[in-house]
């Protein structure tokens, strides 16, 4: 077993997902958390990322960047990833999703105007966030009714992910309210023994 | 041999590196493209997202353009040969995301003069060092091939991104020696060289 550790912000933000991987695999691993308060970050740590930024994983002294990259990487080591290669690229399809939506938070997240801000949120709340989860309780519900898993009939990364994105949507059921079938996904993968034991252990952090 | 399709609209965009697998591959497919009139309402419904390019694979559909591009560079061996070396193709192409998304922000600033002052802060700040970055792993690598001794998608991906940082950024690698060199290679291999001069000629 190789030596793996993860380096990140002090948050959950871009390195969520792998840790869950981790912990759904149930696969030991150093969880560093990088200071920018103090000067940990840059510091000496971002000479050693292939793109000046965070995340990224050591598997023993080899280096990887990018989050949905190394969450790959890790779903594939852990046999998270899906069965076969088509299995795979649904998984895929479902994590670039939560990608899209991401970015789209991001466009109102660091917005300094107040009122933009507040009618960009208002249509990404409205609009733009129900669309994208309808998109993802159809594809769930086309995998066998919708009542186990994103793909195939096991845990993916991709169920991860959803798990995951609850937190990055606030943490409350709301969102989710016409979404019955990702509601009670969600449910489940947090209620995993090794996920549910995670999140009521790990730091509290505001991202 | 299964049937592939993809469909997009009439341009490179962010269906031309998985045309670049299948030439590469060698690998016929439907290269569909359809009229601007013709979206959304005849395709629309077909896409899991709402959203082109689409593969059809046997009918069965795959979107997200990443998806589809890795999926068909595992399908013909093109992803890397074990399973870091297709972790650092997937980490290229993140890269390579990441720098056109903040391109399309640019993209679409309305006023004229501030879209130039942008451009060509992008061009000599931004730009320049995201690049640096790839010309550091190509040196590392022994630059040869971007990823592993042999072709793979992170090498088309080079190609593709060649044409569509052309757009905004005219000879994007032309201080980049050796990332200049892997494209001006991968584009005289036969199969791509032939796609190349075949494809249809689009603005972007």
């Amino acid at each position: 077993m190789p030596n793996y550790k993860l380096v990140y912000f002090p948050g959950r933000g871009r390195a969520e997902v792998s840790r869950l991987i981790f912990k759904a695999a149930g696969v030991p691993f150093e969880d560093v958390r990088i200071n920018t308060a103090n000067g940990e970050w840059p510091g000496e740590t971002k000479a050693k990322c292939p793109f000046g930024q965070m995340p990224v994983l050591f598997v023993d002294d080899k280096v990887l960047a990018q989050s949905k990259a190394i969450g790959r990487y890790l779903a594939r080591e852990f046999n998270l990833a899906g069965k076969t290669n088509w299995d795979q690229a649904r998984a895929d399809m479902i994590l670039d999703q939560f990608e899209d939506i991401g970015t789209e938070i991001y466009k109102f997240m660091f917005e300094k105007d107040a009122a933009k801000k507040a009618e960009l949120s208002e249509k990404f709340n409205s609009e733009t966030l129900p669309r994208h989860l309808g998109y993802l309780e159809n594809l769930l519900k086309e995998n066998n009714g919708g009542t186990g898993f994103f793909v195939g009939d096991s845990l993916t990364w991709a169920d991860l992910a959803l798990a995951n994105a609850y937190d990055h949507l606030g943490g409350t059921d709301a969102p989710f309210a016409n979404s019955p079938l990702l509601a009670g996904l969600i449910k489940r993968i947090r209620a995993t023994p090794s996920v549910a034991e995670w999140i009521s252990t790990r730091p509290q952090t505001p991202f | 041999m299964p049937t592939y399709k993809i469909t997009y609209f009439n341009f490179r965009g962010r269906a031309e590196l998985a045309r670049l697998i299948f030439a590469a591959a060698g690998v016929p497919y439907e290269d569909l493209r359809i009229e601007m009139s013709r979206w959304p309402v005849e395709y629309k419904d077909q896409c899991p997202f709402g959203q082109l390019p689409l593969l059809e694979v046997d009918g069965k559909v795959l979107a997200q353009s990443k998806t589809i591009a890795r999926y068909l560079a595992r399908e013909f061996n093109l992803a890397g040969k074990d399973s870091r070396e297709q972790a650092l193709a997937d980490m290229i192409l993140d890269h390579y995301a990441d720098i056109m998304n903040e391109m399309k922000v640019i993209w679409l600033e309305s006023d004229a003069e501030k879209k130039a002052t942008l451009v060509e802060k992008f061009k000599t700040e931004t730009l320049s060092k995201h690049l640096g970055y790839l010309e550091t792993i190509l040196r590392q690598n022994g630059g040869g091939f971007i990823v592993g001794d042999s072709l793979t998608w992170a090498d088309l991906m080079v190609v593709d991104s060649n044409d569509w940082l052309g757009v905004m950024f005219p000879n994007p690698y032309d201080n980049f020696p050796l990332l200049a060199g892997l494209v001006k290679r991968v584009r005289e291999m036969p199969q791509v060289a032939e796609w190349i001069a075949k494809r249809p000629d689009t603005p972007r």
